[in-house]
């Protein structure tokens, strides 16, 4: 049984000013090999719901806890330095002059070492491919680029938990097989991924696990197989499927146990359904 | 017959303070009335392009180029770019950094407002453009409290009010959820049934196989394709080599070209692929 990384119990979240609660009483655990996506409208409480994870929100009630300690009392550096958090939008996240700077934050601000420090941001630049542009000021950079910076510099602490806000948004093919190969190699150093998205191409592909959020509430938690069949929670949260899964969906009338989820995963259902019958 | 409403002849482009390249020889037509897509991964030069069809590169932000676009008949390179707002306008991927008034009429005004235009004229516009984009509820908001589908649409309306014939959209549907986005696109198919000529950059592929009559394919400043929409997303060879996917569907049915051929082309949409792929429907007994 994996170890519970993050665990929420009847957290409530009411902004300042607010009067409806941004969450209602949410319980969940996130386990050390998920890599959990959250879905559902805009304002339906995702971001809300993962900023608890690293402090940048208290609760309003209830209680969050990170690797089974209570974490009322606890600072934001001291979550973050665990929960790593690469925002949506990327200009809300990069303050220095140059890609190099931003790179060397988090490892300086959580005391990484000279030696902890060079050797975490090498193997960002290289997994990234970034060396190209250490020296160029971050804000210069296309979107994709600059977005690919921030998740870099989120990286460079290592983080055990990664959470990322809308991360394909803006991101081109190669972009999104990057973000792909970075999930991949969290997941395989025995860390937590946790993704908001609205791109549910992507969230289909790339989570073990789909979180349904509406209006404060998680409608739906399985894994993705399961959650495009039910159409009345995807319908309520007002969430598509896969164009691939539609159609598989349109093909099968509703006779599925499970879904498909990729083209590849398609293609070998149909052919074997023809080369059993034939 | 076609009316050509801009012409992009042996066009290139370069950055002050930069040796690459970022827009090689390029050359197309868009005919009045297109609603094209601009397809390609990062550093193609879509928004070097879209920027350069409306003069602001090179004529205001600088840069060396050579060739010619012409817009509406006039030659940039003659024009300077002067009076091209009359006939393009252009909305970013980032509405909220275009955004300077503090409510949405004000926003809608404030373009007209840099050119001139008559008090009776601004009013009259703003009301057209509000009810085009759905924000006539939405005068007094501020444009920074209102949701990323909005917002998007509002930037669409306050360049709708200029009525150019032409919209270019930069990857305006990029960062918002799929609400907001099928609020962006329904806004603009009424625009195209309207007359206007459309030009989206967007790098959601289903969308714009079903919206889109032709896709323009650019790869690291050359055009590698440029047609209509259904040759385009058909070639999977092509636009695989220039890491630009197929639409899931159309990606399907070539997959399984060997064992089950359709009953219409390859689709590019659902709708189509539903069609394509009936005989697989409630069964897995189908033979050709």
């Amino acid at each position: 049984m994996s170890e519970t990384v993050i665990r929420t119990e009847n957290l409530v979240h009411v902004y300042p000013r607010g009067e409806v609660k941004a969450l209602k009483g949410v319980n969940l655990e996130i386990k050390k090999d998920d890599v959990v996506s959250i879905i559902g409208q805009n304002g339906s409480g995702k971001t809300t719901l993962v900023r608890h994870f690293n402090g940048l929100l208290k609760p309003t009630s209830g209680k969050v806890y990170l690797f089974d300690e209570d974490t009322e009392g606890q600072s934001v550096a001291e979550m973050s330095r665990r929960c790593g958090y690469v925002f949506q939008n990327p200009n809300h996240q990069i303050f220095t002059t140059k890609v190099i700077e931003e790179l060397e934050v988090g490892p300086r601000n959580f005391n990484f070492t000279a030696a902890e420090m060079k050797e975490s941001i090498e193997r960002v630049v290289e997994l990234m491919d970034l060396k190209d542009i250490l020296e160029q000021h971050p804000m210069t950079l296309d979107y994709t680029t600059k977005k690919i910076v921030t998740i870099a510099s989120v990286l460079a602490f290592k983080p055990e938990v990664l959470i990322l806000d809308e991360p394909t948004g803006g991101l081109d093919e190669v972009g999104r097989q990057m973000l792909t190969r970075i999930i991949n190699m969290m997941h395989d150093e025995g860390h937590t991924v946790i993704m908001i998205s609205h791109d549910m191409d992507y969230v289909a592909e790339n989570s073990s696990r789909v979180i349904v959020m509406c209006q404060g509430e998680v409608l739906d938690d399985n894994v993705p197989e399961k959650i495009f069949l039910n159409s009345e929670v995807l319908e309520k949260a007002q969430v598509e499927p896969p164009q691939i899964t539609q159609l598989d969906l349109f093909l099968s009338a509703g006779k599925n146990e499970e879904t498909i989820l990729s083209v590849e995963k398609f293609i070998n259902k149909y052919n074997a359904k023809r080369g059993g019958n034939n | 017959m076609a009316n050509p409403i801009i012409e992009v002849k042996n066009y290139s482009y370069k950055y002050d303070g930069s040796d690459v390249i970022v827009l090689k020889d390029l050359s197309f037509t868009i005919n009045e009335g297109d609603f094209v897509g601009i397809v390609g991964c990062n550093k193609a030069g879509k928004s070097t392009l879209c920027k350069s069809l409306v003069g602001i590169l090179p004529f205001v932000a600088g840069g060396s180029w050579s060739g010619e676009i012409i817009v509406d008949g006039k030659s940039l390179n003659e024009t300077r770019g002067s009076g091209v707002t009359d006939v393009i306008g252009i909305v970013f991927q980032d509405a909220e950094s275009q955004f300077t008034q503090q409510t949405v009429e004000d926003e809608i005004a404030f373009a007209m407002c840099n050119f001139g235009y008559s008090r009776e004229l601004m009013i009259e516009r703003v009301k057209f453009a509000a009810e085009a984009c759905g924000l006539s509820s939405m005068y007094d908001r501020s444009p920074y409290h209102l949701s990323g589908g909005q917002q998007q649409r509002l930037a669409v309306a306050s360049i709708l009010a200029l009525q150019p014939r032409v919209i270019i959209l930069d990857e305006s549907t990029s960062q918002l959820d799929p609400i907001g986005r099928d609020e962006v696109f329904r806004l603009v198919r009424e625009l195209h049934r309207q007359g206007k000529t459309i030009i989206m950059v967007d790098h959601n592929i289903e969308m714009l196989a079903e919206y889109a009559d032709k896709i323009l394919v650019l790869h690291e400043g050359e055009l590698v394709a440029y047609d209509e929409s259904h040759k385009v997303f058909t070639n999977k060879e092509l636009l695989n080599r220039h890491s630009v996917r197929v639409p899931q569907v159309t990606d399907a049915a070539l997959g399984l070209k060997e064992t089950y051929t359709g009953n219409s082309g390859t689709p590019i949409t659902l709708k189509e692929a539903e069609e394509y792929f009936a005989g697989l429907k409630g069964r897995g007994d189908q033979h050709e």
